[in-house]
């Protein structure tokens, strides 16, 4: 009975504190990722200047697309059988890591846990190893993040920027042991704005650093230079854009259609072709402008035929200039 | 007196495409366009520039992929075969836009551009790299170096080995391609991982470009920001990216290139007229590409109007004009907050000039005139030169970033991209080990297939992919490049390690990826 109760009471425990990791979770919600939310709702209209430089760089490789024209390629193997695992920084914000678990490994955990193996969580448990050197057991902080047994690569809100990171794949057993599977390299996140340290040598007041600050970015004379100018002019200029907004690099000069509105259209081209033949070693002219004649003495031009009434004299001279003839259509196009 | 400087960059780069077990290679054409819309028109400007005497600098970054493409003889003859087939087309377009005057005049004037540019091309015995050479000999460009194949070092930081070799193998292209040594260099993306500034010192290089937040957000604090270099711990100095006179040319919204009097990129003849009549210039299977003839101007609204070159250039000249007095109100203030004279760095991808923004090489070349006879505010500078000028600067430690999307690796490193990373990095380790292993193979065989492992890895690790991928469009050409020389990697691993190299299979894809044909595998450690 005390067994089941003990029991119990660690569940709760665990609920409890997977509530209080969800909240930590909420609140390392930073600005930024609300500067994402908020793309994803399309409350921000224009896109960031790195996005739409990201557009004309896209034109360089301005080809079109159609699968069946290359030849088949080989697979890349899905693993290397062995275990791995790489850190890597995206942004001042979040990180991202990939793994491998050699089957071997896995199998020599799963004899050794048996039973605790299946009711384990997999957890990537982040460590926060800012000038440290790590040893596994002297982070600042660490926080967990629970993932399926199927992910091979994670990517984590660190929610702390200019920090060093290092990443551990784990199992959480049901008694709340941490076993760690892989360990990573450390990497570390940039700074979020300006450093904070200055050097005496090069002194450098903020009301000053904070206009050149302003200036560099592109906001002229007039960039906000007060308390919190850094959150001012990064809310100008890096606020990201949601994923989606590359994926479709269409014309950025094209404007965008109304939604429903109909996408049908019609265009209607006309040309004209004129074409003859002669004599081969004759010499033949269409509106006073000499023309090239095939070998066999046959010619045909194609022109683009617009509105109104064209006269086409097609005039032709034999090789001794004695004999000269002239033929002239007359065109007339309308379009109603 | 003047009060500053003003330093134009432009980094010109495209991946190395090359098929010659097509006869035909549509992606070839990223390479034929953009030596018909940019290299050329602008080597003829730097021609007219030198000829007339008009004093500049520019600095401009010819990455190793592009120089091996730019030399490479079957190339050079698809080229002729690609701009024979446009000036055969000019022609029957005068011909065809008889009747239509506003258009055949536009007729007329490609095929002016395409008989200057088979001209030029072959002025420089088809070698265009020699003509950029020329320029820097004269003292009017400065060449910097980058990376073998625009690999992203920041993610590369796991296997630094790479991130060097990268390096390495950008600076011996370099020299055998210019006879000097090269005083910059251009991060591919402009993308900076701490650290990376001592394999840039351990070969001589002397300042690199970052963007602009790599050195206002590094610590400590830039006292002049971005418009003085700072030097890295290394040493090395390092010029941060103006965003303001970026955001003028970059920006498709608020930017020149997106006026209405300008050109439009995406109404092509290959889409718009007659299929029976185009199918010859077009791709052999019929698919319809661009051309290269477009005859209409942005306009503002999905009924296009003709393209008016006189109009067009009147603009080119007025932008340039603004830019020129933004610059000047921009160097005046800052010479006088910072009692110093600023360098404002304006880096541009090259080949964002003459072809998606068709009249930006006219602007830099009216930009380059108006900055010379109409103001005295500003000259223009080489980064070297500054240095030279200047050789006493803050020391920092910049911040990662790049000039990509969001400012960081994101770019590179998101869903539709991340799978390639443990591949390449793998890739990395086990040429790590084949080093390890063959610190100095004298096997003629095996060397071979060192340096030709090295080669593939290299060109696997091209940011282009990578950046296809993450636009995701057109992304099955980007997935076939990393796989196929990931694999051709792996297959070459395996028989070095088993010592049992297919002489035909190596001599065959030595000669598809023949780029950096004196490439030694031990650069990579």
């Amino acid at each position: 009975m005390k067994r089941v109760i003990k029991k119990i009471k660690e569940k709760i425990k665990e609920k409890i504190n997977r509530l209080k990791e969800r909240k930590k979770t909420k609140k390392r919600l930073s600005a930024h990722r609300k500067e994402q939310l908020k793309e994803l709702r399309g409350e921000i209209k224009q896109p960031s200047f790195s996005n739409q430089q990201a557009i004309m760089l896209e034109s360089k490789y301005y080809t079109p697309e159609f699968k069946t024209h290359y030849p088949y390629v080989e697979e890349l193997p899905a693993g290397y059988k062995e275990n791995r695992m790489v850190l890597l920084t995206r942004d001042p914000w979040w990180i991202h890591t990939y793994w491998e678990l050699s089957p071997f490994f896995l199998e020599k955990i799963k004899n050794d846990l048996r039973e605790e193996f299946f009711n384990a969580k997999r957890v990537l448990r982040v460590y926060d190893v800012t000038n440290i050197v790590f040893d596994g057991t002297n982070a600042h902080r660490y926080f967990d993040v629970e993932i399926n047994d199927y992910a091979n690569n994670w990517y984590i809100d660190t929610a702390g920027p200019g920090r060093s990171w290092c990443v551990d794949l784990g199992l959480k057993l049901a008694s709340g042991k941490f076993i760690t599977l892989l360990r990573s390299n450390v990497v570390s996140t940039p700074l979020d704005g300006s450093s904070s340290i200055t050097d005496e040598e090069w002194m450098v007041p903020e009301e000053i650093f904070a206009r050149l600050y302003g200036i560099g970015a592109g906001l002229g004379v007039s960039s906000p230079v007060k308390k919190g100018w850094q959150q001012e002019v990064r809310k100008k200029l890096w606020q990201p854009l949601a994923s989606g907004a590359l994926s479709s690099l269409a014309s950025p000069v094209k404007k965008k259609e109304a939604v429903g509105a109909r996408k049908f259209w019609l265009i209607v081209n006309t040309e004209l072709i004129v074409y003859g033949a002669t004599e081969p070693d004759a010499t033949v002219y269409v509106q006073g402008k000499q023309i090239p004649l095939r070998p066999d003495g046959t010619f045909s031009l194609r022109f683009a035929l617009p509105d109104g009434k064209q006269v086409i004299p097609v005039k032709g001279i034999s090789k001794d200039r004695l004999e000269e003839q002239t033929i002239t259509p007359v065109v007339t196009k309308e379009t109603r | 007196m003047h009060k500053g400087y003003l330093c134009l960059v432009l980094h010109s780069h495209l991946p190395f495409v090359r098929h010659p077990e097509c006869d035909y290679f549509l992606e070839e054409n990223w390479l034929y366009e953009a030596i018909t819309e940019t290299y050329i028109p602008l080597i003829r400007m730097m021609e007219r520039l030198v000829e007339e005497k008009i004093n500049f600098r520019l600095t401009m970054s010819l990455t190793p992929t592009l120089i091996s493409m730019l030399k490479d003889q079957l190339l050079q003859e698809r080229y002729l075969r690609y701009i024979n087939k446009l000036i055969e087309l000019a022609h029957k377009e005068i011909e065809r836009t008889r009747w239509q005057p506003e258009f055949q005049s536009l007729a007329l004037m490609y095929l002016d551009r395409f008989l200057g540019a088979r001209d030029t091309f072959e002025r420089y015995k088809r070698d265009l790299t020699s003509a950029f050479a020329s320029f820097q000999d004269k003292g009017v460009l400065e060449i910097i170096a980058c990376c073998a194949t625009h690999g992203y070092l920041p993610l590369m930081d796991v296997v630094p080995a790479s991130a060097r070799a990268q390096i390495r193998v950008g600076i011996k292209v370099y020299e055998e391609t210019f006879l000097r040594k090269p005083k910059g260099f251009w991060l591919p993306e402009c993308g900076y991982h701490p650290g990376h500034d001592y394999f840039l010192k351990e070969n001589g290089i002397k300042y690199f470009f970052m963007e602009i937040h790599g050195i206002l957000h590094g610590s400590p604090r830039p006292k002049y920001g971005i418009y003085a270099p700072v030097y890295c711990k290394s040493g090395v100095a390092c010029f941060g990216r103006d965003w303001e006179s970026a955001k003028q040319v970059w920006s498709s919204i608020e930017g020149y290139p997106g006026d209405y009097w300008y050109r439009e990129f995406y109404r092509d003849i290959g889409y718009d007229l007659d299929f029976e009549y185009i199918k010859p210039y077009i791709h052999p299977d019929g698919i319809r590409i661009n051309t290269g003839i477009k005859y209409y101007r942005i306009t503002g609204s999905e009924n296009k109007q003709p393209y008016n070159p006189q109009m067009a250039k009147e603009k080119a000249a007025e932008h340039a004009g603004n830019f020129m007095f933004n610059r000047e109100r921009q160097i005046e203030y800052l010479y006088d907050f910072l009692k110093k004279k600023p360098i404002v760095v304006a880096p541009y991808d090259a080949e964002l000039f003459g072809h998606w923004w068709f009249e930006g090489v006219m602007w830099l070349e009216f930009l380059i005139r108006k900055i010379n006879f109409d103001q005295k505010t500003f000259t223009l500078i080489t980064a070297s030169e500054y240095l030279n000028e200047n050789p006493r600067n803050q020391v920092i430690t910049p911040s990662l970033s790049s000039w990509g999307w969001k400012g960081y690796n994101e770019m590179w490193l998101q869903g539709a991209n991340d799978w390639i990373y443990p591949h390449l990095h793998k890739a990395s380790e086990r040429m790590s080990e084949l080093v390890k292993l063959h610190p100095n193979e004298n096997d003629g065989l095996i060397r071979r297939a060192l340096n030709q492992a090295l080669r593939e890895l290299l060109l696997a690790q091209s940011s282009d992919w990578a950046f296809i991928l993450g636009t995701g469009t057109h992304t099955t050409y980007a997935i076939r490049k990393i796989k196929e020389h990931l694999l051709r990697f792996s297959t070459l691993y395996e028989q070095i390690k088993s010592r049992s190299i297919d002489p035909h299979w190596l001599e065959d894809i030595e000669q598809k990826d023949n780029l950096f044909p004196n490439i030694d595998y031990c650069l990579h450690q």
